[in-house]
């Protein structure tokens, strides 16, 4: 072999295997979505979203308490953590911009982001279960909530930066303080973005578990008492899953669908509007 | 271009509120930090801090606890999957930027984003249900037949293979790290300049000598960052372990030996913790993880900051 076929070949074998390592990411993929597409597809039912848990290990029953309890904790973590993201991001675009300490809480965030989910859960759990005495439903909201601030928080700034700084200036020139600047010129023209934010920060609490069990816990019956302990979806996919149960695994299964749909058209719709909208 | 707030009352309203807003996120560090030393401080206060971090005694009814069990399996399993995800997701990440044709990389990209949004909790039942079976009747026993010959490496994969192990728990790991470690090495590989690139195929160099030479060379930096903030992930991901570890506090030899991390310890025994001083050692434990991912995850930071400042001019 000559030199030019021996780097050549080098060339096809190592390209190859990195082709083969993106089917096999995409392998994954289908794997894990056809798996629960299947499964959750058998156990899937009307009666899945109206009726409560049969007995334990008993035929029928449903997850309503559970879908009831995940949509309350979510939307109150959001009512939390997307004003407070909003907010915050808003300062590092635009008070804060090109300040030292802009700088620092963003990288500060971009690090929170990853923090561990159930390090939350236990900080939590010290600071509004333990004092309460019981688990509860706004513990669980909290916790999300913090997982959601620095999310919302980076996408907003991004978001902001990317208005063009003449549009404030032409506002400035009117006369506008700058708080009205932000409100009627600045938002308006970033919102897309920061909807969509807001959109994949739902997507990413939506499936977390870890912070939810120790702050609200997990109930086997429909309850709208925030202040008390809270089924959720996952939570509920957590203690089904690891049960003796058939019946049991199913709804497990059943759940879960429910729950990866969501996300991923959540994602979706997120990736769509940032192509429709900064291509 | 920052702008000084003139005293209009509205400004020093709004500008004040979203202050405190941003400041949330430094409240949070600081608070997670105080309030676990602070829960912990019994368990410190009994244990200290060598002690706990080198004790393998993790004992509810003696009352006495050790963290080193709950830290090696956390150390044993990210670091098997981080063996098992780096190659495929820098062969991913070349894939997207340099091999595909450009009508694939777009739709590759979007599904290895989909693989990122999925929740652990699906890749842990997905894991237990689907995967651990796969890996008890398919793949351990295989492994084991294959190696059984080889001595060292054969006491690794010693044991009965039920599934339900390291292993599995850091191939459904690996699995979840690969989309986040991809696309950060994708987006270090997008920071080398076309010019340098076209400039090596000018001289009549192959595209994986480009790759080789110049692309990777280029990114080290970043990918190295991308590596580092995955493994700080992977450190304090709890659902997706902890339906196929086992929660068994022990120094694992095999990979088919059940075990506990912090996070899977904490994930089944937070809450069933009766004693005051059982409940303190949890606290101290996710106290030891908080500071070990945040430690990883700033260093990864810096890491990825230098690149973009060396690399974006």
């Amino acid at each position: 072999m000559t030199r030019e076929q021996a780097r050549k070949a080098e060339g096809v074998v190592a390209l190859s295997l990195s082709t083969l390592s993106a089917l096999l990411g995409l392998f994954w993929l289908v794997f894990i979505l056809g798996d629960v597409l299947v499964h959750g597809m058998q156990a899937l039912n009307l009666t899945l979203f109206i009726n409560d848990p049969a007995p334990a290990g008993a035929e029928g029953g449903g997850l309503r308490h559970a879908f009831v309890g995940q949509l309350l904790i979510t939307f109150f973590a959001s009512l939390i953590g997307v004003p407070v993201g909003v907010l915050g991001g808003t300062f590092l675009a635009e008070y804060a911009r090109g300040r030292r300490i802009a700088r620092i809480i963003s990288i500060l965030s971009d690090i929170v982001v990853s923090v561990p989910s159930i390090v939350i859960g236990t900080f939590v759990y010290a600071i509004l279960v333990k004092p309460i005495g019981h688990f509860n439903g706004w513990a669980g909201a909290v916790a999300l909530a913090i997982i959601m601030i620095p999310v919302v928080l980076r996408t907003t700034e991004d978001m902001l930066s990317l208005v063009p700084w003449e549009l404030r200036e032409a506002a400035f020139a009117l006369g506008a303080p700058y708080y009205k600047v932000i409100i009627q010129v600045v938002y308006r023209g970033a919102a897309t973005g920061i909807l969509t934010g807001i959109l994949l920060s739902i997507a990413r609490v939506a499936g977390e578990t870890a912070p939810l069990l120790f702050t609200s816990f997990n109930n086997s019956f429909f309850s709208l008492d925030m202040s008390h302990p809270m089924a959720s979806l996952t939570a509920t996919i957590f203690q089904y899953a690891t049960g003796p149960y058939k019946t049991w695994h199913a709804q497990a299964w059943a759940a879960a669908f429910v729950i990866t749909v969501f996300i991923l058209i959540l994602t979706i719709l997120g990736r769509l509007i940032i192509r429709w909208r900064y291509r | 271009m920052a702008v000084t707030v003139k005293r209009n009352p509205g400004d020093i309203i709004f500008f004040s509120i979203t202050a405190v807003a941003a400041c949330t996120v430094i409240v949070f560090i600081i608070g997670i930090l105080f309030v676990l030393l602070k829960e912990s401080s019994l368990a410190i206060q009994k244990f200290g801090v060598i002690q706990f971090l080198t004790s393998t005694e993790w004992d509810p009814v003696k009352e006495t606890f050790g963290a080193l069990t709950s830290i090696y399996g956390t150390v044993v399993t990210t670091a098997l999957s981080l063996l098992i995800a780096i190659p495929v997701a820098l062969g991913i990440a070349i894939f997207i930027t340099e091999v595909a044709p450009n009508f694939l990389r777009a739709p590759i990209g979007i599904a290895i984003e989909l693989l990122a949004a999925i929740p652990s909790i699906i890749y842990g039942m997905w894991g237990l249900f689907t995967l651990s079976p796969i890996m008890g009747n398919t793949v351990e026993p295989f492994l084991k037949k294959a190696t059984a010959s080889i001595p060292l490496v054969s006491v690794l994969f010693q044991g009965t293979p039920m599934g339900i192990d390291v292993l599995t728990a850091s191939v459904i790991l690996s699995i979840m790290i690969i989309p986040f470690t991809a696309s950060i090495a994708r987006d270090a590989f997008n920071l080398t300049p076309a010019v340098v690139k076209e400039s090596a195929y000018a001289l009549g160099t192959t595209k994986w000598e480009v790759v080789k030479n110049i692309v990777i060379p280029y990114s080290k930096l970043g990918v190295f960052g991308g590596i580092l903030f995955s493994l700080g992930r992977a450190l304090g991901e709890t659902m997706a372990v902890a339906f196929v570890l086992g929660n068994n506090h022990r120094i694992f030899t095999s990979l088919f030996d059940s075990a506990a991390t912090i996070t899977v310890t904490l994930a089944n025994e937070f809450t069933e913790a009766d004693k005051d001083i059982y409940l303190s050692s949890l606290f101290y434990l996710a106290l030891v993880l908080f500071v070990m991912s945040f430690v990883f995850l700033a260093i990864a930071k810096f890491f990825l900051l230098r690149a973009e400042r060396r690399y974006s001019r």
